[in-house]
């Protein structure tokens, strides 16, 4: 702190007028010491800047703050406010804002230096040197601008919109034309005071994560398992054996998962063979049916996701170091000894972050019981069933009520969830700890 | 060198980008300016000359030929005008409310009530002059309520009702009893006992099935709330109370329902496991024609899938395609639902009998809030509403008119559809948004309800009329709390 505040003494007591000037007019400072090129452009960027905020910037700052003040009435003719779009363009505008803060402080910053490097006698680059280096020596910058930018808009941009709404009333019969407003922590208040709420939060939230850890095990052990065997140097045409998970993989999964529905269900196959032996059609997929229900969907699930396992760690093991096999064989180490010792630790450690990807993913998984077991409500569970995860869950509550805002607020509580779990185990992970084990 | 290249590759994406951003903001703004004043007050009468009209129709009137037709007639109509209906040739699922403000989305779009009146709520979709309309009074009021919206304490009309979809009873002539005239018929009317109430179709059912154990009679997936819930509606049951427009009431459990949950129980109990989920429903076009199935329930519109299904039976039984088609036609027979003993029993052979009631939807035309030529759009909703148009729609589609001259004139099916209407025995699906929040809570104890009768006996949930009515309780329950926990 003491350090910043000397610089700032310092920065004074030194600063030539124009750099003090480029405080009011940017890139005076440049035009001063010679770099004109560059003066021009931060110039520009201080006039774009203006007419921006006078043309929609400052409304659209005002606008992210009221989220619309005319009512829309396309009866009588008037336009009125979309708040939606409102608030969208007032995080953009945000986000424009901290940019040219950002580029404003560089202006003057890199103003100093260059009355510095002046009055050191060293030569002033110009604005050829500058783009020059964004061709060498900053090459990473200019290739990194675009994705950056790209990131901002695509990724960045929605994520705050998101959370935003999190914030708001948007949704149930507040939807454009009417007008949304900020209201807290309503929504979050919302989800702890309802007493139906609870219970059922709790008992989804408990199978979510044992869904979670079950699948994902499932899923990693049978994708390594198959891997290991196809890797085996007995087995003969691995590349036509490997073509079959590969083709189970290529098919869409919503089209897997309502074949298996069929599959399942009173008049699908399996039911017309148990009844051809003379039993009873079982009702593997109903009302009745939790846990068979359930054990169907973990099989369904490693259906769909191990064949991207297999391929992963078909990948990985090629590249295991085979003298340690040579050695631990030596030693004597049988061959499951050598599974856990050698193989599971390589894996894990090259494997943890896509570990993590498929926990996360498992524990979203929204299309399974979507698709296998959707449009039922149990009794002891408010709005859901007994196969549903969060993120059913949560569609069924905001989704078929448009309830926008609280469905964000639940997204954010499920964002916190996965992501102290992935932060823990990664951070306690040996990929992490252990970076250079197999380097 | 490479570096250069990797630059100008990113160069190239960012004007790229930014081009197509400008382009996108600059069409906004062009629309912006077209969309100021409009408003009801705008149907002057004064048509606005040279304009197109952009018409969003149904998928089935356009791949059947009809809405070209339609829109033929009507531009060599207004030709002198300079008037001219196109397909706005857009997704039937658009979201005008979201779209429409922008410039995108159709003049004039034909769509289900539900989906209408879902614009009305935001004032997307503009307020209709109906009383000058021909058509007016031709439809029947409880046609007209399910377009109607209320604004500031004033009732505005925001659609003009074009066809009514209802169940209806799917049934094969051949496959009747050989003496079904003496032993199916004792009002001997000539028409048979089962089709004519849910008692005789029900005791049919069993006779079959006994007959021979692959052979069912009514056979109907109880999971579809839509064709479910006719049978709480006769017995006093409705869906939402005040005309379908007051969501804090729930009607499902009213009046005597259980005794319609009490006849599904019993049709389900002569079907098989398959009514518990949606087999039955995927499998019927199938069933029927093989002769596993005598009977099921669906709405007109899929008369042509049966239909070319029974063809294809025939045909792979040794008959010429037009032998095939004559017979099929002669055979499948499409009806009004069968009657339902006032007692709520189908067994105690009571013959005191009421209509059934069924669930159902009208389409029509609304035109968009957007539109730059209301006058001209109303025109086309005028000339597409016509008796001559309505008939040519009937008598294309197969649908059933919300206009008595046409129904009456296109006759058989599309007019006891009409009547039914009529009379109040199809309760038309509620135009508010709440009504999305019926169906899970409907499904789960439909399903519930079928799945019961599988149970074995110590399981068993609904086995008095008064755990069907807690039942039905607990359903109301579960969809006011759907409704409004989150409000």
């Amino acid at each position: 702190m003491k350090s910043n505040r000397e610089k700032i003494r310092e920065f004074l007591g030194n600063a030539s007028a124009p750099v003090k000037l480029s405080f009011l007019i940017m890139g005076s400072g440049h035009f001063r010491y010679g770099a004109r090129g560059k003066g021009l452009i931060y110039l520009l960027i201080e006039i774009s800047m203006i007419v921006y905020l006078i043309r929609r910037g400052i409304s659209d700052i005002i606008g992210f703050f009221t989220l619309g003040t005319v009512h829309a009435d396309a009866w009588a003719g008037v336009e009125g406010d979309n708040s939606v779009v409102m608030m969208l363009m007032g995080i953009f505008a945000w986000i424009v804002v901290f940019a040219f803060v950002f580029l404003y402080q560089q202006n003057v910053r890199s103003a100093y230096d260059l009355q510095k490097r002046v009055e050191q006698g060293l030569p002033v680059p110009t604005l050829k040197d500058d783009l020059a280096s964004l061709l060498d020596r900053k090459f990473y910058m200019l290739v990194l601008a675009l994705p950056v930018i790209g990131v901002c808009i695509f990724n960045v941009l929605p994520i705050i919109f998101m959370i935003l709404i999190a914030f708001t009333n948007y949704g149930g019969t507040i939807v454009p034309p009417e007008l949304v407003d900020w209201v807290g922590f309503d929504n979050f208040k919302k989800l702890v005071v309802l007493t139906k709420f609870a219970p059922t939060f709790g008992k989804i939230l408990s199978w979510n994560l044992l869904w979670a850890v079950l699948s994902t095990t499932l899923n990693y052990f049978a994708g390594i398992g198959l891997a290991l065997l196809l890797n085996k140097e007995c087995v003969r045409g691995k590349a036509f054996w490997r073509a079959f998970p590969v083709l189970a993989y290529a098919i869409p999964g919503f089209i897997t998962l309502l074949a298996f529905k069929f599959m399942f269900s009173y008049g699908g196959p399996i039911n017309q063979m148990i009844i051809s032996h003379g039993g009873t059609a079982i009702g593997f997929l109903d009302l009745d049916a939790k846990w068979s229900a359930r054990i169907i969907g973990l099989l369904v699930n490693c259906w769909i996701s191990v064949p991207s396992i297999m391929l992963l760690a078909t990948g990985h093991l090629s590249n295991r170091d085979k003298s340690l096999y040579e050695a631990a064989r030596i030693d004597g180490a049988g061959k499951f000894a050598q599974f856990w010792k050698l193989t599971m630790p390589f894996m894990i450690f090259a494997t943890t972050p896509v570990l993590l990807g498929q926990f996360i993913g498992n524990f979203n998984n929204f299309g399974i019981f979507y698709f296998l077991r959707g449009g039922l409500y149990m009794d002891g569970y408010f709005l859901a069933s007994d196969t549903d995860l969060l993120i059913n869950w949560l569609y069924n509550l905001s989704i078929d009520n448009n309830y926008y805002c609280i469905g964000a607020a639940i997204s954010l509580i499920i964002f916190l969830i996965t992501s102290a779990i992935s932060l823990v185990v990664y951070v306690k992970s040996p990929s992490y700890r252990e970076e250079d084990t197999f380097q | 060198m490479r570096k250069k290249l990797v630059a100008a590759c990113l160069l190239a994406c960012m004007v790229f980008t930014t081009t197509a951003c400008g382009s996108g903001s600059d069409s906004k703004a062009a629309s912006k300016s077209g969309s100021d004043g409009t408003g009801s007050a705008l149907f002057t009468g004064e048509l606005e000359e040279n304009v197109t009209i952009q018409v969003l129709e149904n998928d089935t009137a356009i791949s059947e030929g009809y809405f070209q037709e339609l829109i033929d007639a009507f531009n060599e109509e207004y030709k002198d005008k300079g008037i001219q209906a196109v397909d706005a040739n857009m997704d039937q699922y658009l979201d005008l409310a979201n779209d429409g403000p922008y410039g995108y989305g159709p003049d004039v779009l034909y769509q289900a009530n539900d989906v209408i009146m879902k614009y009305a709520e935001g004032k997307h979709i503009l307020p209709l002059p109906v009383e000058d309309l021909d058509c007016y009074d031709q439809i029947p009021e409880s046609a007209w309520q399910a377009y109607q919206t209320e604004v500031d304490g004033k009732t505005y009309t925001c659609g003009v009702p074009v066809n009514v979809q209802a169940p209806m009873l799917y049934y094969r002539k051949d496959l009747l009893p050989d003496d079904w005239e003496s032993t199916w018929d004792k009002d001997s009317d000539g028409v048979p006992d089962m089709t004519e109430n849910w008692s005789s179709m029900y005791e049919y059912s069993v006779a079959r099935h006994s007959e021979d154990s692959s052979k069912y009679g009514y056979m109907k997936s109880l999971n579809d709330m839509y064709f479910a819930s006719g049978f709480l509606f006769s017995y006093g049951g409705y869906i939402f109370g005040d005309n379908n427009t007051d969501a804090s009431d729930i009607g499902f459990a009213a009046g005597e329902a259980e005794k319609g949950a009490n006849v599904l129980s019993q049709l389900a109990s002569a079907m098989n496991e398959d009514c518990i989920d949606d087999t039955i429903t995927t499998n019927a076009y199938s069933k029927l024609a093989d002769g596993t199935y005598f009977a099921t329930i669906s709405t007109p519109d899929v008369y042509s899938t049966f239909l070319a299904e029974l063809e294809k039976e025939y045909v792979s039984e040794g008959l010429s395609e037009d032998d095939a088609a004559a017979k099929a036609k002669e055979n499948l027979v499409m009806t009004s639902l069968p009657q339902l003993p006032e007692s709520g029993d189908l067994t105690d052979g009571s013959t005191e009998m009421i209509d059934s009631k069924s669930m159902g939807g009208v389409n029509g035309y609304a035109i968009s809030s957007y539109t730059k030529a209301p006058n001209a759009c109303l025109e086309f909703v005028k000339f597409a509403t016509s008796y001559e148009m309505t008939k040519l729609r009937a008598e294309t589609l197969g649908v059933a008119p919300a206009r008595e001259d046409a129904a009456e004139e296109v006759g058989g099916v599309s007019k006891e559809i009409y009547q039914n209407l009529d009379n109040g025995n199809i309760i038309l699906m509620p135009s508010i948004t709440e009504v999305s929040q019926i169906w899970t809570p409907g499904q789960t104890f439909f399903i519930d309800l079928a799945k019961d009768v599988y149970r074995p006996e110590s399981e068993k949930k609904y086995t008095s009329l008064e755990s069907m009515k807690a039942g039905l309780e607990d359903m109301c329950n579960q969809i006011n709390e759907a409704i409004t926990t989150l409000q």
